[in-house]
């Protein structure tokens, strides 16, 4: 196996003349995806664009005006780098990441361990900076350890639980981004990598015991009937031994999903490393060095191959560590620059698989819920309204008027927006696909009319007190936005309210509302 | 090649859109999703402005106090059989309303099928059972709005009227992706959001939406286009639906329509099926619960008939006198039907032996009966039909020809009906 702690120096080596002669990972980023822009790369992304898209990627949330409106006044040099390692540490993060992975690992499945119990062991677990490893171990096989309870989630969840199938299509696209679903019943048409054999060789690794280890196939397609013992793809079968009926214990330590555990989560599994490292970058870049994230495969290579072999390398070698590879990626200059297509060239010419622009990508469900709490000037109120032991609230008995009010308190807002926004269980949320469903419940909710009457210090409060419309504006973009306004949106804004003065407060909300149902509060640009 | 490239991982368009959007032409980025058809076959299309009826009565309705009665026979029951509007075609007496409108209509009375399971039964006949693929197929009303071209009215493809809740259900749609789910009405009512709160009038939606797109024209200027437009989409078709809220309303029916449909469930939601269906709505699918009678059956069945009889009968006659007739096809069916033999509780149990159903309205010929049962009931007498070949014949009669269509999900052609039925060429004008 080839030094992975002398990769650095040997890319760096590798890569265009005039660079120092070690480059951390985020130069090479950078290096890589200018090798391969094809065109100039945009501008550095403003401090308001930098500091929102920082805190949505990083706490889950906007930032708030007086937190955008210090970090543009902070003269720091390096204040860039400041906000990363203060985000990274901040609790906030590991809430982020609990949301993103709960959404990506279980696909909005439900059932087995209680939402809240496994919310706080990945939440725990990403802020303490669990490797991603070890988690990944957890999420296979939580068995025999009481502490490790929650994660028994990931396998136990409705569709899961008890269907060695499913689990086995998943863990193949979730932990080794391999669709293989087509492989059950035959080597799959199109993709030559994805064979009936790979699919049976983990679903070998799924069933409960010893003697069941060894699965038989056939295709549909060749006759023949076939058999593996549990194995990874690209990896050797593992020799299951056969057992006494007294060899209770030496049976226990070859319980094939044990051995799952054992084997998915190590550094010489390229597949393993290179899912999670294009799925980091996903969260971050918006789209995946290979596309779709569960179909990796030779003839679907990489954008860029070199890159996403060094991501997988390095995150390996520094001990799949989470915190470690967003820093990188953040500190690059592909994820610092503007989303903004500059003046007069062709949006055509930027395709999303450049990076020559900063992808834009739509918040996820929850992102939204917080995002519009805060801009809506309610988060504080809905903190300090506390969380009831058992909820009476369910977001589908609510849309169907079965539940009277709307969601008073921030899990059942959650729960609200999740619903709403969230894909139905079983598909991943990897792509923007607002729904008319969507825009209705924007358009028409009546909790988000409520966020935007005056009352608990929230933003209508807080403008109604003002008589200054320039400053109202501001106030509306610094806190929605989470920038400045332009003169001419300054004027614009101060337009709509002298046209609909007679509307007092509706006014203020209207022009509130407008700036959250529009397209720049609705993607993470 | 195959015709029908739908949703495939190689193409940007993702498969995996969310429900409630609607199956529309418009070029909205990555909604182009409307162009399912090659050229050469949309030219083959004849189905312009197709339309379907598909009412469900789950849990299996007697054949035999309905569509098939035996009187005076060994398992025939109390009812008599009544004559209907086509000489020599007899009905259950619970049935006189719709025996008036059998002219109209074609009964099948030779399905057999396998599954004697609510379970299993009800989404087996709902996708047509076609032969294991290893994925699941979508129910009627989902392969139709992929299969049909995308209606140019702005409204839903497929909406479901069923007791209980509702909303944007995306099970129907199976493989096809959640998308071509049916907007459902829960007891007939839309989903919450289509009414705008009190407090926003007409003025102040304007205001507020002219400003938000405004705002969205600025941003627009400066970013990729793609996803932004499908957001901008997806708050047209709102509006489109919040304009259509008359479909919803049931103040303006006339009662003499209210009083003929009858007021309990499924008149109720028959009528507004009707109301759908003249809007333009292209698949609308009516649910009826619990005509699962294990007991007691005539008494029940005597209670629950007229519940099918004196709606359905209404909407055949309405659609036939507003000239839809030609253009919607209806389907009348269950899961199955009920055993000929009396069980201990004076009920009937599941029989997927023989049992009937009702086509009638586009490429259905008016007036006949299609096959039969033996003299008893129990079983079928001569050819029996399966969910297969009642799906080659609904393709058929709304244009679609199954032998040359195909889905294509992610590289794998899946053929749209079961491969070794065919259609039922009685029953097809």
């Amino acid at each position: 196996m080839h030094p992975l702690f002398h990769c650095r120096l040997l890319l760096a080596v590798t890569f265009a003349l005039g660079q120092v002669a070690y480059a951390d990972l985020h130069e090479q980023i950078d290096q890589a995806i200018s090798a391969k822009a094809g065109g100039d790369v945009a501008a550095p992304a403003t401090d308001e664009e930098f500091a929102r898209r920082l805190f949505l990627d990083l706490a889950g949330n906007i930032p708030t005006a007086d937190e955008v409106t210090a970090f543009v006044a902070d003269a720091n040099p390096n204040k860039r780098t400041a906000l990363i390692d203060r985000l990274l540490a901040a609790p906030q993060y590991g809430r982020r990441m609990q949301e993103a992975m709960t959404a990506m690992l279980l696909e909005r499945r439900t059932g087995s361990i209680p939402d809240k119990e496994w919310n706080k062991y990945l939440t725990d677990s990403f802020n303490a900076n669990k490797p991603w490893n070890v988690l990944t171990r957890e999420l296979l096989f939580a068995d025999d350890d009481e502490g490790l309870k929650p994660a028994r989630k990931f396998l136990g969840v409705t569709g899961r639980e008890k269907a060695p199938h499913q689990m086995t299509q998943d863990i193949a696209r979730l932990l080794l981004g391999r669709s293989i679903m087509c492989a059950q019943c035959h080597d799959h048409p199109n993709i030559g990598d994805y064979t009936q054999a790979e699919y049976f060789g983990l679903f070998s690794y799924l069933q409960d015991k010893p003697e069941q280890a060894k699965s038989e196939f056939e295709s549909v397609f060749v006759k023949g009937k076939k058999e593996t013992f549990p194995r990874l793809p690209g990896k050797e079968q593992v020799t299951i031994p056969v057992f006494t009926k007294e060899q209770v214990n030496e049976a226990k330590a070859f319980r094939p999903r044990l051995l799952l555990a054992r084997d998915l989560p190590t550094t010489d599994n390229e597949h393993f490393n290179r899912n999670i490292a294009n799925r980091l970058w996903f969260l971050m870049m918006g789209r995946g060095l290979v596309q779709p994230l569960d179909l990796h495969h030779s003839a679907n290579p990489p954008s860029h191959p070199e890159l996403l072999k060094l991501l997988a390398d390095d995150f390996a070698a520094h001990q799949y560590d989470v915190k470690y590879l967003f820093r990188q990626i953040a500190l690059s200059k592909a994820y610092q620059r503007t989303s903004q297509i500059p003046a007069g060239a062709n949006p055509r010419q930027f395709a999303p698989e450049s990076y020559r622009i900063f992808n834009p990508k739509p918040l996820s469900p929850e992102q939204l819920a917080w995002s519009t709490m805060r801009a809506t000037g309610n988060l504080v109120a809905l903190e300090a309204a506390g969380v009831p032991e058992k909820s009476t609230f369910g977001w589908y008995n609510y849309i169907n008027g079965r539940v009277a009010n709307p969601p008073g308190n921030i899990p059942d807002v959650l729960d609200l927006f999740v619903g709403v926004f969230g894909n139905p269980p079983g598909e991943a949320e990897m792509d923007f696909t607002p729904s008319m469903g969507q825009a209705l419940f924007l358009l028409n909710e009546r909790l988000l009319q409520h966020w935007l009457e005056p009352g608990n210090g929230n933003l209508i409060e807080l403008v109604k007190k003002q008589t200054d419309s320039s400053v109202i504006v501001e106030t509306m973009y610094l806190t929605i936005y989470s920038r400045r306004p332009t003169e001419t949106e300054r004027n614009v804004g101060i337009e709509f309210l002298t046209t609909h003065k007679a509307r007092g407060d509706l006014a203020l909300a209207d022009l509130a509302w407008a700036l959250i149902a529009s397209d720049e509060f609705r993607m993470n640009h | 090649m195959h015709p029908f490239s739908c949703n495939s991982d190689y193409h940007e368009v993702s498969r995996r859109q969310m429900l409630g959007l609607l199956a529309g032409g418009a070029t909205a980025g990555s909604l182009n999703i409307g162009i399912l058809l090659t050229p050469s076959v949309a030219a083959d299309v004849r189905q312009q402005g197709k339309q379907v009826l598909f009412i469900w009565l789950d849990g299996g309705i007697s054949q035999l106090e309905s569509w098939d009665p035996k009187p005076r026979s060994e398992f025939g029951g109390p009812y008599r059989a009544i004559s209907t509007s086509v000489p020599g075609v007899e009905f259950s007496e619970l049935v006189p309303h719709t025996a008036r409108q059998m002219d109209k209509l074609a009964v099948i009375r030779s399905m057999s099928t396998k599954d004697e399971n609510h379970s299993t039964g009800v989404a087996r006949v709902q996708r047509g059972d076609p032969k294991n693929r290893g994925v699941d197929y979508p129910f009627l009303g989902s392969a139709l709005a992929k299969l049909l071209p995308p209606p140019t009215n702005n409204l839903p493809p497929y909406m479901h009227i069923k007791p209980g809740r509702g909303g944007f259900q995306w099970q129907d749609a199976g493989f096809l992706g959640a998308r071509y789910g049916a907007l459902t009405l829960g007891e007939g009512k839309p989903p919450i959001h289509i009414i705008r709160p009190n407090g926003i009038d007409d003025p102040r939606d304007d205001a507020r939406n002219t400003l938000r797109r405004q705002l969205n024209q600025q941003f627009r200027d400066k970013h990729r286009e793609s996803d932004l437009a499908a957001y901008e989409y997806s708050y047209d078709t709102a509006e489109q639906l919040m304009k259509r809220r008359d479909l919803f309303d049931e103040t303006g029916v006339p009662p003499a329509d209210v009083a003929r449909y009858g007021t309990h469930p499924l008149g109720r939601h028959l009528l507004q099926a009707r109301r759908l269906l003249e809007a333009g709505v292209q698949f609308v699918k009516v649910t009826s619960y619990h005509w699962d009678m294990h007991g007691d059956n005539f008494n029940m069945h005597r209670q629950l008939v007229p519940q099918i009889d004196q709606p359905f009968a209404a909407i055949i006659e309405d659609l036939h006198t507003r000239g839809m007739l030609d253009n919607v096809l209806v389907v009348l069916m269950s899961e199955f039907g009920r055993t000929p033999k009396i069980n201990t509780r004076l009920g009937r149990d599941h029989w997927p032996e023989a049992w009937s159903l009702i086509l009638a309205g586009c490429g259905i010929k008016r007036g006949v009966v299609v096959g039969k049962t033996t003299a008893n009931g129990a079983f079928c007498d001569g050819t029996e039909y399966d969910c297969g070949n009642l799906f080659h014949t609904i393709f058929q009669a709304v244009g679609i020809d199954a032998a040359k269509t195909e889905y294509v999900n992610n590289g794998q052609p899946l053929p749209i009906a079961h491969e070794e039925h065919s259609k039922i060429s009685e029953v097809l004008a």
